[in-house]
């Protein structure tokens, strides 16, 4: 899995125009593309808690803050706090039954915060049940929401009344008469419905007064040294926006904020490419479209030293991720013109058309979309997908397009552990493939790097990977049926070194 | 079986507030009294590591690139909401760049597929969290201040001024008044500096008295300066921040320069553009917002100096003001706009103002936020 901390030197590029390791990128298998983090529509899953690992309905979690109501942190270092018992003197030392009483306060294991430095009082319970602070503002805030609420209502009620008129004034039919409906419903002796909303209207608010007075300087900040370990960081302000503790000694429990798990979904089809289990323990997933299971995997095996003009030898190991026999084909970069060409001559006045979202067929959800998806996206608007980018990679080698392509068998787990000699019968062009061994094949191919690259220069080689996918998706309804088989075409560049000087 | 979030589950609109500042960013949800997060406006280059304000960027493509990493951090970090058909109101500041806030309406529409878009004036929505419609409100933020008056639920846009006095002026002349205390400082890196100036500033300095900065910078000064602070570097390393440092750093806010331009004769120039009437009105009505206008002192100095620059010459067609007046929103500064959008996002103007997705791809661009909150504004 070296791959995916190492330098990224083989990059596919995404559908969307981005080059990506394959790591990042998903494949999906409705629309036989590539996609990758940038070009999917992310969702949240799931809500939980990091520390307790809970998981927590979105509605609760939203009626929490995203918080989590077991877990506290530090809010000196933002360490999870831990409950610490203690016995201290009974109530009332007087009485001689009195026992000592257990309590229990809140520790930071790292920087020895604890809740008796700000004056919380111990509690009872293990539990919880700590104090929580009010914003002091919250009355005369809740006056001021509602007072704008129902002035905008009112706004909202007499703009429409007006409309109403306006298109009266034109489609009424009772105007032909002389009657309005409200003419009528008075005549008939029914008033105004009344709007809910409106009946008790908005009554005025008191706008804030604004006085001559501030807060003027401490006299003592001019004699009294301070003590910097007595006051706040701005980090650990800010994590408190409310109140914004400029001591230490106002520093209060945060809450552990919640995290979640995100659900991918390609914009084109809306099937998810990525969709994670719901239990927060697990770090599996229920869908997981990864290109690493659908599409070839390239490796650099070797390279000989890469000189301005002079050809050189470039080993590739090609590994068939998947269960069905696959056909590559290298092509040339050509063979797969850019979808966004003809946007090129306008690249700096583009303003309005690079982004511009593709129309989109109406949902046609293939039969093994079940109502499932279609229940849970009752309210959602279909996505729509943007124009790709250009891809901006520069090529700095010629590459030999082999005129052979190659098998490569599908992946056996128990072959790897099978040693004895393997017969393989390919008819492969000796050329081309120098080794294989399982779904594995090398092979060779001759690159030459442009004589227009300077000394140390990253070179970089680009071909199109055309290789059969087998879907498997249209033979779970119709068992009859043979898998689909497509061929699938992917650009892929690869970094291979640096350009040194001649051999000489 | 998992309650799906985001879809057949809302039954509330949560519309989603972003306040982005230069340094700082404030996002939270409608109806709520304070921001969910205040997070420092800048994101990690997955390629190089480095760490990027969102505002450097190069080009627009490099901004678009940005703020889609930026706001998911927002959305799936913080906020904890799927963005896609949820409508968002952004706060704007009168010196937004156009390039910037096309952009930011690209990537949320585009990227994003939010629902609706809702641009505010942080300097008019600031007003809604004192429920008064008129009074000269002064922003101070990272880059600059800027003062706007608003006058009867109106900003009165002629009369606005804007001054590059901010934390960023003051986190610059951090290192040269560090210099004159500190031999060693050069030996200290770059990167070490840039991360302590904030800090440095938030918790050593403060605004000072006028009779005590003039003090100070005579050369025969007769009063001592604030006591200095060991600011610990870790390990045995440790800078001394001077009790001048201390006091002195603030005052370029109040050095004239060569137009007499700082920030109280700002505020004067733009009390000195709205119609006489209006003048009295606005003195009594300041309103200081923005994260800089939290350092301690500040409003009492920016007080005295106001009165003081009443007795200019220059100032004596200001007679009938004889006091200045300062509001105090029930929020800390560098949030009150935030909280000003959040009101109006409470409201139905929401779903009657904003740009929908399906407009914004006929139009392919933003309104300005002003003629399009117009008159629903007045009537507020
Ligand atoms: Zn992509
Ligand atoms: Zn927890
Ligand atoms: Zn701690
Ligand atoms: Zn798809």
């Amino acid at each position: 899995m070296a791959y995916i901390i190492e330098q990224e030197v083989v990059k596919y590029v995404c559908t969307c125009g981005l080059l990506k390791p394959i790591s990042k990128l998903y494949f999906c298998r409705y629309c036989l593309e590539v996609r990758c983090g940038f070009c999917v529509c992310h969702e949240v899953d799931s809500h939980f808690c990091e520390k307790c690992l809970e998981n927590m309905p979105s509605a609760e979690a939203r009626l929490k803050k995203n918080r989590c109501g077991n877990c506290l942190i530090c809010p000196s270092c933002l360490l999870h706090l831990s409950v610490r018992a203690a016995t201290v003197g009974p109530k009332n030392p007087e009485d001689p039954k009195a026992t000592p009483r257990k309590v229990v306060y809140l520790h930071c294991l790292m920087c020895r915060w604890s809740s008796r430095d700000v004056g919380i009082p111990d509690q009872i319970a293990a539990t919880g049940g700590w104090p929580e602070r009010e914003n002091v503002y919250n009355v005369r805030l809740s006056e001021i929401i509602e007072w704008y609420k129902s002035v905008v209502l009112l706004e909202k009620q007499q703009k429409l009344e007006k409309d109403k008129k306006k298109q009266r004034k034109y489609m009424s039919f009772t105007d032909k008469t002389g009657l309005t409906a409200e003419m009528i419903r008075k005549r008939i002796g029914l008033t105004e419905p009344p709007n809910p909303l409106l009946k008790t209207k908005a009554k005025p608010l008191e706008g804030a007064i604004a006085k001559e007075d501030v807060e003027e300087l401490p006299d003592n900040i001019f004699t009294q040294p301070i003590k910097l370990n007595e006051i706040t960081t701005v980090q650990q302000r800010l994590l408190q926006p409310e109140w914004q503790p400029v001591t230490v000694d106002k520093l209060f429990p945060i809450h552990k904020h919640l995290s979640v798990k995100q659900s991918l979904r390609c914009r084109s089809c809306e099937h998810n490419v990525s969709k994670p289990e719901f239990n927060p323990n697990s770090v599996r997933f229920k869908i997981q479209l990864f290109a690493y299971y659908h599409i070839p995997e390239i490796r650099i095996v070797t390279v000989e030293p890469l000189r301005a003009g002079q050809p050189a030898e470039l080993l590739l190991k090609f590994i068939n991720p998947t269960q069905h026999q696959t056909v590559v084909t290298i092509l040339d970069l050509s063979s797969m013109p850019e979808l966004i060409q003809d946007d090129k001559c306008s690249a700096d006045t583009s303003t309005d058309d690079e982004l511009k979202p593709i129309e989109k067929e109406p949902l046609s959800l293939s039969l093994t979309q079940s109502a499932s998806l279609l229940h849970t996206t009752l309210s959602r608007q279909p996505s729509f997908t943007i124009k790709p980018r250009q891809t901006k990679q520069q090529v700095g080698a010629d590459i030999e397009i082999p005129a052979a392509n190659f098998v490569l068998p599908p992946r056996d787990d128990a072959a790897e552990f099978d040693d004895s000699g393997e017969n393989y019968n390919f008819n492969d062009d000796p050329r081309l493939v120098k080794w294989r061994k399982s779904n594995k094949a090398v092979i060779k191919l001759q690159i030459t790097p442009s004589t227009d690259l300077n000394l140390g220069d990253q070179v970089v080689v680009g071909f199109v990977m055309q290789h059969i996918y087998t879907n498997t998706i249209a033979t779970s309804v119709e068992k009859d049926k043979e898998p689909q088989k497509c061929q699938h075409k992917i650009r892929v560049f690869l970094s291979l070194g640096n350009l040194l000087g001649s051999s000489e | 079986m998992p309650i799906y979030e985001g879809y057949g589950t809302i039954t509330d609109k949560l519309t989603f507030i972003i306040d982005i500042g230069a340094a700082y960013t404030k996002i939270g949800f409608s109806a709520e009294f304070a921001p969910r997060a205040i997070v420092a406006s800048e994101v990690r280059c997955k390629n190089t590591n480095q760490v990027r304000n969102i505002y450097d960027y190069k080009d627009k493509e490099d901004l678009y690139d940005l703020l889609v990493e930026f706001i998911h951090l927002l959305y799936f970090k913080y906020a904890l909401i799927s963005p896609k058909d949820r409508a968002v109101v952004i706060v704007e500041s009168l010196l937004c760049p156009t390039l910037f806030r096309e952009t930011l309406a690209k990537v949320l529409f585009y990227h994003y597929e939010v629902a609706s878009l809702l641009v505010v004036p942080s300097h008019l929505v600031s007003l809604a969290t004192l429920a008064i419609d008129t009074g000269l409100v002064l922003d101070i933020g990272y880059t600059e201040a800027v003062a706007i008056p608003i006058c009867h639920g109106s900003p009165v846009l002629h009369a606005w001024q804007a001054l590059p006095l901010g934390s960023q002026a003051i986190h610059s002349h951090v290192k040269t008044l560090l210099s004159a205390d500190n031999t060693g400082i050069q030996n200290i890196s770059e990167s070490v500096l840039e991360d302590i100036k904030e800090d440095i500033k938030v918790r050593c300095c403060f605004v000072t008295k006028r009779e005590r900065a003039e003090k100070l910078r005579s050369v025969s000064s007769d009063i001592a300066p604030c006591p200095s602070v060991v600011y610990p570097l870790g390990g045995t390393k440790s800078l001394n921040v001077s009790g001048k440092l201390r006091e002195m750093m603030y005052e370029i806010f109040f050095d004239e320069d060569l137009d007499h331009l700082c920030i109280s004769t700002m505020i004067l120039n733009v009390i000195a553009s709205v119609d006489v009437e209006s003048r009295t009105l606005l003195a009594e009505n300041i309103v200081l917002i923005g994260g800089t206008c939290m350092a301690p002192g500040f409003k009492a100095r920016l007080k005295a100096e106001l009165y003081r620059q009443l007795k200019n010459e220059r100032y004596s067609k200001f007679k009938n003001i004889k006091t200045i007046k300062f509001h105090t929103p029930p929020a800390k500064e560098n949030y009150t706009a935030w909280l000003g959008a959040a009101i109006y996002g409470a409201t139905e103007i929401v779903s009657m103002k904003a740009l929908s997705k399906d407009q914004y791809f006929k139009e392919k661009r933003l309104p300005d936020w002003w003629s399009n909150l117009k008159d629903v504004v007045r009537s507020i």
